[in-house]
């Protein structure tokens, strides 16, 4: 399949000797939320930084119909902006003098064009984004004072200041509490239902992949194994196989987890 | 007084220039945390002035080898990539701080060969604010003016890189184009700044009112017009109590600059302890 907003054919991705992901073929219609799973190491965020421009690859890496690899610098950074990218580690710098409103702001900064300020209807979408995700009360405060979640949130405002045509989130759940998880769940549900933008969540708990997610793609030991609807690829079987151990898949209103099999809980 | 500080006119301007143009560079060398940034640029134009020196250059043109060896030095540590690289930027730090130090004492070590004596290369580079003339102030007022016009113009740019330069290349910013014309100055600042003024206390005007900034003021434009007050507050201050006081200046520059990281530590010590118990 072809024609999407994410095309990649004939993938290769090496560091040093070793090829690190393999995707013969992926495409991302607009308008479908993704989920990108597998164990910790199999290259799942290796395809996020490969559509980017963050990692070199071999084929043909295509996002809103542009060869990423043949891109030069100001052609890539101008393709950027259409993508919000939530990568997975944050900027932890206790002494970061800057305010979570300064933060979201750098979603504007690529957008209004180097060397150029940015206008009153940039700080407005800033705000506007603020306020939408509920950060608004914590918009002058120093972003490195927030907590992991609310500096998650903020992450996301920033890649939605964009106005971007894709989203691709990088675990955006790690290190957060129960509550803060779904938090982030239910503000990503929220965007693709209202937005219809088009989503590339990796993750690779289960739990967080939104209940509105209609594909999952399967990445192991650098490779797509498996693409399809979440009820065809979250089978018991694969899963056991995938982790090594015995596992049962169970779903509740649309969201899956999954638990060890055998034995009653006590 | 009146013709003393006359007579001290270019060192004040001197210390104000230092004071201000190293506290901005500090926002964003102590933001990022590559501190020692100014140290590796430090030893790498030392390195370039004693080769500089080696080759038959004299004087003022000795800049050109030591801006050439600090501008190559801070673009190696500014554009190499830890991830292909394997090594962190501190590790890459370590490694050309040793080996641009290696380099300008073999090239010190060669001095006798050619009929000079060592001190004669350190005095090429390490100089002292105390004398310090207009010529040399001179030689600061346009670096520091172009470093202030690159703030000004690359100031979201600038802000992104700061918080990180994965996240403002994901925005689309043109981060290697930026991140370099900020090196370039930097460098050149730094090299200009060490000739003239001294080397300790550059370093101490690059950390420390970043670092007292970063303790009082949340909000980019804040901690940048923080630290460059605290800047020129520490370099002409300083050399006025060692005046009034006959004390060493580079030493009493230090020493009110570091004192001023403790007195806003406090100070955002105590703002902390007054809100917790505010909201108790």
């Amino acid at each position: 399949m072809t024609g999407g907003v994410i095309d990649l054919r004939n993938v290769r991705v090496r560091a040093g000797r070793r090829t690190i992901l393999v995707v013969d073929a992926l495409s991302v219609p607009r308008g479908e939320l993704v989920a990108v799973i597998g164990p910790n190491g199999a290259g799942k965020s290796t395809l996020l930084k490969t559509l980017v421009g963050f990692r070199r690859a071999a084929g043909d890496v295509r996002v809103l119909g542009q060869a990423v690899g043949d891109l030069k610098a100001g052609a890539l950074a101008r393709l950027r902006r259409g993508v919000g990218y939530v990568p997975q580690i944050l900027a932890e710098r206790s002494e970061l003098p800057l305010t979570l409103r300064e933060v979201v702001a750098i979603g504007r900064t690529g957008i209004a064009g180097l060397g150029r300020r940015l206008r009153w209807d940039d700080w407005q979408r800033v705000d506007a984004w603020l306020h939408r995700l509920g950060l608004a009360p914590l918009a002058n405060q120093a972003y490195s004072d927030l907590s992991g979640g609310e500096q998650r949130k903020g992450l996301i405002a920033k890649a939605m200041v964009q106005n971007p045509e894709i989203l691709l989130l990088d675990e955006p759940t790690a290190n957060l509490d129960l509550a803060w998880r779904e938090r982030i769940v239910e503000t990503l549900e929220t965007l693709f239902q209202e937005l219809a933008v088009t989503m590339v969540l990796v993750c690779h708990d289960l739990e967080v992949i939104p209940a509105c997610c209609g594909r999952l793609a399967l990445v192991e030991d650098g490779a797509v194994r498996a693409d399809g609807k979440p009820g065809e690829i979250l089978t018991s079987d694969r899963m056991a196989r995938l982790y090594g151990v015995d596992l049962e898949v169970l779903r509740r209103n649309g969201r899956y987890t999954v638990v060890p099999k055998g034995g009653e809980p006590t | 007084m009146t013709v003393e500080l006359g007579f001290w006119a270019p060192v004040i301007a001197a210390g104000a220039l230092a004071g201000a143009s190293t506290g901005l560079l500090g926002v964003y060398i102590i933001g990022m945390r590559i501190p020692f940034l100014g140290v590796c640029v430090s030893h790498a134009a030392l390195a370039g002035a004693v080769f500089g020196s080696l080759g038959g250059l004299t004087g003022q043109t000795l800049l050109v080898p030591a801006l050439a060896a600090a501008l190559a030095t801070a673009l190696a540590l500014g554009l190499s990539n830890p991830r292909t690289l394997r090594a962190d930027v501190n590790v890459m730090m370590g490694f050309l701080f040793t080996l641009t130090m290696g380099l300008a004492f073999l090239g010190i070590g060669l001095f006798p060969r050619f009929g000079r004596s060592a001190g004669e290369a350190l005095a090429l580079l390490w100089g002292s604010l105390t004398f310090c003339s207009w010529r040399d102030v001179a030689l600061m007022v346009p670096l520091t003016a172009a470093e202030v016009a690159f703030v000004l113009l690359f100031y979201k740019e600038m802000r992104a890189i700061m918080f990180s330069r994965e996240h403002a290349a994901a925005a689309g910013v043109r981060v290697a184009l930026v991140w370099s014309g900020f090196l370039v100055l930097a460098s050149a600042v730094l090299t200009v700044n060490f000739k003239i003024v001294g080397g300790l206390m550059i370093y101490s005007l690059m950390a420390n009112p970043a670092a007292a900034a970063f303790q009082l003021v949340r909000g980019h434009g804040r901690a940048l017009a923080l630290a460059v007050t605290l800047g020129t507050v520490s370099g002409v201050g300083g050399f006025l109590i060692a005046l009034l006081a006959e004390l060493p200046t580079g030493a009493m520059i230090v020493i009110l600059s570091s004192a001023l990281v403790a007195v806003a530590a406090l100070l955002a010590q105590a703002n902390r302890a007054l809100q917790a118990g505010r909201a108790a």
